[in-house]
């Protein structure tokens, strides 16, 4: 699902951009559909360079679909401009990360979790590298306040059947649960949860960094409600910017169809890259590499821009929870965008609690207030 | 008994965990040039029963949390292919205890680096594990020396610098451990009488 919402942002910021008189050249697309085939991304990825002559690249939801495509940029110099928030731990000269890293998406959800839920969380997620990576930075930061992680249950990628997870929350009623489960996995999981839930009489908070607005729909009304979700981007953020673009969209796409953030994410991926090269004069790779720095696009999430030390980009974290009809209400966000950190390198966990103090509520309650 | 060198790999027997038939391709025609021989395997499987000397896997193709990854685990050296660099998945290398590793996507150059480095490291963890097992032989011993100083102190009624440098010389005389010579001691009662065997 994510892939054919990515490609129309992509589409409209394109048509966009050529029925634009600020920008004078023209953009052709060029259409690859690897179909989350891991191994079609680069033969894709090298047909576009070879065949098409493309020069840029937007794309990529997953990290073993971008690890495939990097190589390729890097050896011949292209640039992939990837939308998707990701777990960090990479820093290639030849793309240009839009998407959240994780300063961005899971640190402030893991500090709303400390301030106002609780330190003793239960993790559940897919079985692959975006969980692995989100569990140990959430272990890192909750054990160094004095919380605790209660379980860490993993369903391999598409697997639907969570019964005996579900039983096992029920069972132990943890404080909350953070699910980094991915795709179907996630809605049937939510699904079940609330159904048992109901049925138990128990109400237990929901945390995630990648819900979005299509998804809830997919999920359903009930089971959907009441996720409290960090993203860079909600389709009900209150500005003129964003008013506009979801109705350019709600016009394209009709009045029922929702934006998500790796949509808006797209989008702002290909409105980057036109302004730099305007601003660079020339689509080549260098150049435009060079424009695209510290160079301010007051977009549909905020200010966005590129920080060349890293190829990340700026943005503005917020966090959110899901109500009825498919939206999310913000209830808090960052002063001002938030410098990319992808290697977590000024993570600073005195910050959280006072280090390893073992998990005692009224301890726990009272220091939990010292975070920002 | 002669090691083999590490600059030596020409026949040498190479394990290949991996999924990506590109990286595998690159792999397979560098070692041939090498003269090693190359067996593969699917990292998701058990692992086989062939013998190898070295053992590449594609730390990408196992995910975190499975019983296989210690099952490679069999004191053959592991050169680990990594293509992401998240703690959390590098903390599962480390429990592999790769002996060395080649950063994806690989090139022609560097695998006779890494395979060098892994025989050495393995060569050397071999030293070593010898050497431990000799140094915890003659702890284990040193109740038995301590006894033995003791018998010759009372019989040759000597000073307990005396008594041992006694033991230590006769050792060396007889051509044998200090740790073998204080059991003979305790087994006969007394300084064994050499001259009638051959040491």
């Amino acid at each position: 699902m994510m892939a054919g919402e990515m490609r129309k942002s992509a589409l409209m910021a394109v048509d966009e951009i050529n029925a634009s008189d600020a920008f004078d050249f023209a953009f052709t697309p060029h259409l690859r559909d690897p179909g989350g085939v891991v191994t079609a991304y680069h033969t894709a990825c090298d047909d576009l360079i070879r065949e098409e002559h493309v020069d840029h690249i937007v794309g990529c939801y997953t990290s073993a679909s971008r690890k495939q495509v990097i190589p390729i940029v890097e050896r011949t110099e292209r640039l992939l401009w990837h939308p998707a928030r990701y777990e960090g731990f990479e820093s290639s000269d030849n793309v240009i990360y839009v998407g959240a890293a994780p300063n961005q998406h899971v640190v402030p959800l893991v500090r709303h979790m400390l301030d106002h839920i609780s330190g003793d969380v239960f993790c559940i997620g897919s079985n692959y590298v975006w969980t692995w990576e989100m569990n140990r930075v959430i272990r890192e930061i909750v054990t160094s306040a004095g919380g605790r992680v209660l379980a860490e249950r993993l369903l391999e990628l598409g697997e639907t059947a969570a019964d005996h997870i579900v039983k096992e929350i029920i069972d132990r009623k943890p404080p909350v649960v953070f699910n980094t489960l991915v795709g179907e996995s996630s809605y049937s999981f939510m699904r079940a949860l609330h159904a048992a839930a109901t049925r138990a009489g128990l109400v237990i908070p929901m945390l995630s960094c990648s819900l979005c607005e299509p998804e809830l729909k997919l999920i359903g009304s009930a089971a959907s409600i009441g996720c409290i979700t960090s993203s860079a981007y909600f389709e009900s953020i209150d500005r003129p910017e964003n008013r506009a673009f979801v109705a350019r969209w709600k016009a394209r796409h009709g009045a029922d169809s929702n934006l998500s953030v790796d949509g808006q994410s797209t989008y702002v991926c290909v409105m980057l890259l036109a302004r730099a090269i305007r601003r660079a004069g020339s689509a080549e790779v260098a150049a435009v590499r060079r424009a695209s720095a510290n160079h301010r696009y007051d977009s549909p999430q905020g200010p966005v821009w590129v920080d060349p030390d890293n190829n990340h980009c700026f943005l503005t974290p917020r966090l959110a929870r899901s109500v009825p009809g498919s939206r999310f209400k913000i209830f808090w966000e960052a002063d001002a965008p938030e410098r990319p950190d992808p290697y977590l390198s000024n993570l600073d966990l005195t910050a959280f609690g006072r280090g390893a103090e073992k998990s005692n509520d009224a301890k726990r309650a009272n220091h939990l207030r010292v975070v920002k | 008994m002669t090691r083999p060198s590490p600059f030596s790999v020409c026949g040498r027997r190479a394990l290949l965990l991996m999924r990506d038939e590109r990286e595998i391709s690159i792999l397979r025609r560098q070692l041939n040039r090498l003269g090693m021989t190359i067996s593969e395997h699917d990292p998701a499987e058990p692992p086989p029963h062939q013998a190898a000397d070295v053992i590449v896997v594609d730390a990408d193709s196992i995910p975190i949390k499975s019983d296989l990854a210690t099952a490679w685990k069999v004191g053959v050296p592991i050169i680990a292919l990594i293509g992401t660099e998240t703690p959390s998945r590098l903390k599962w290398l480390l429990d592999l205890q790769p002996a060395s590793f080649l950063i994806k996507p690989l090139r022609s150059a560097g695998l006779y680096t890494a395979l060098v480095v892994a025989f050495d490291s393995a060569q050397r963890r071999i030293d070593e594990a010898a050497h431990i097992e000799r140094l915890e032989d003659r702890i284990r011993s040193r109740r038995v020396v301590f006894a033995a100083v003791l018998q010759i102190m009372r019989a040759h009624d000597l000073s307990e610098t005396d008594a041992f440098t006694l033991i230590r010389q006769t050792a060396m005389r007889h051509r044998t451990t200090i740790e073998q010579l204080s059991a003979e001691i305790i087994a006969v009662g007394g300084m064994p009488n050499r001259n009638t065997r051959t040491a």
